[in-house]
């Protein structure tokens, strides 16, 4: 099953201003975390700890020990600042349209849409 | 008279072989001018024109069904790379689809995202790092500016910023160009 040869995948850590992505080629069967670790992100950007950032490939969170396909691109995931209930919360008190999740959300924005046009 | 008519029939023949031989051996996979048309289109993938994509645009120009002029992205750069391919006259681009608006790329305000990854699934390039209750980054260097992330955020929290100008992306400015139709709007 094990063979030395190698595949070409990314390691993409985000911050809001700069983006860093590293190309690299592993071996076939490495896993997320062995990736992370051998693009020396790691080295990069000391406040990644690769316990406690949740990690995934392309938008999908991927256990640490999932095994990584051709042109994977492995992502290192930062913590949301604002809590989504009260972000909703507050949304939902301004008066605010809620499109996905909000209830009649079709209805809402339909109106709104409208009363935009008009 | 029946050697000419030997003649011609045998070159009829050798040419048919021959012609026959070619677009065997020749034969072109996908229609060239699809793949040059999708060459100059700038792959934002933001279907303004109306088609799915870049390269479903392509096609439609390649059949004559579309218009060279309704990528806005693109802008007057485009279409008058297509219209020189084409051997078409170049027009300003159609009013329909929108302006040609500078370059600009998605930012999520952090403090309002709140991970549901409605614009990951919109995003056409891959743009965005995030995933179901983590942060949702912009990578600004893959952002084609489409603006298709920002009618699902349920909390707009993403807004289009201009690129600031760097040495990297600074260029001429474009001259000037006075159309007719400038003309007719100037004139008395």
């Amino acid at each position: 099953m094990e063979s030395p040869e190698l595949i070409p995948v990314e390691v993409a850590y985000a911050l809001p201003e700069h983006q860093t992505i590293i190309g690299l080629n592993v071996p076939q069967g490495t896993t997320v975390r062995e990736a992370v670790e051998r693009s020396g992100i790691l080295e990069q950007f000391p406040e990644i700890d690769p316990d406690k950032n949740k990690m995934g490939i392309f938008g999908k969170l991927a256990k640490a020990d999932a095994s990584l396909r051709a042109k994977d691109r492995v992502e290192i995931y930062r913590p949301l600042i604002a809590d989504p209930k009260e972000v909703r919360k507050r949304r939902a008190a301004e008066g605010k349209k809620m499109k996905k999740g909000g209830g009649d959300e079709q209805a809402a924005s339909a109106s709104t849409q409208g009363a935009a046009e008009t | 008279m029946l050697t000419a008519v030997l003649a011609l029939a045998g070159l009829a023949i050798a040419f048919g072989l021959l012609l026959g031989f070619a677009s065997v051996r020749f034969r072109v996979e996908s229609d060239p001018v699809v793949d040059k048309v999708d060459a100059i289109l700038p792959q934002t993938q933001c279907g303004q024109c109306g088609f799915a994509g870049c390269r479903p645009y392509a096609e439609a120009i390649a059949a004559g069904e579309a218009d060279i002029n309704r990528c806005p992205p693109g802008g007057e750069t485009v279409i008058i790379a297509l219209a020189d391919l084409l051997g078409v006259d170049a027009k300003a681009l159609d009013e329909e689809v929108g302006a040609e608006k500078p370059k600009m790329v998605a930012f999520v305000d952090e403090e309002n995202c709140i991970g549901c990854t409605l614009c990951l699934q919109a995003c056409p390039v891959d743009a965005i790092l995030g995933a179901a209750k983590q942060m949702h980054t912009i990578i600004e260097r893959e952002c084609t500016g489409c603006e298709l992330c920002i009618e699902p955020c349920p909390v707009d929290c993403i807004e289009m910023r201009e690129l600031p100008q760097s040495p990297s992306t600074w260029k001429w400015p474009y001259p000037q160009i006075h159309t007719s139709d400038d003309a007719a709007k100037e004139g008395p």
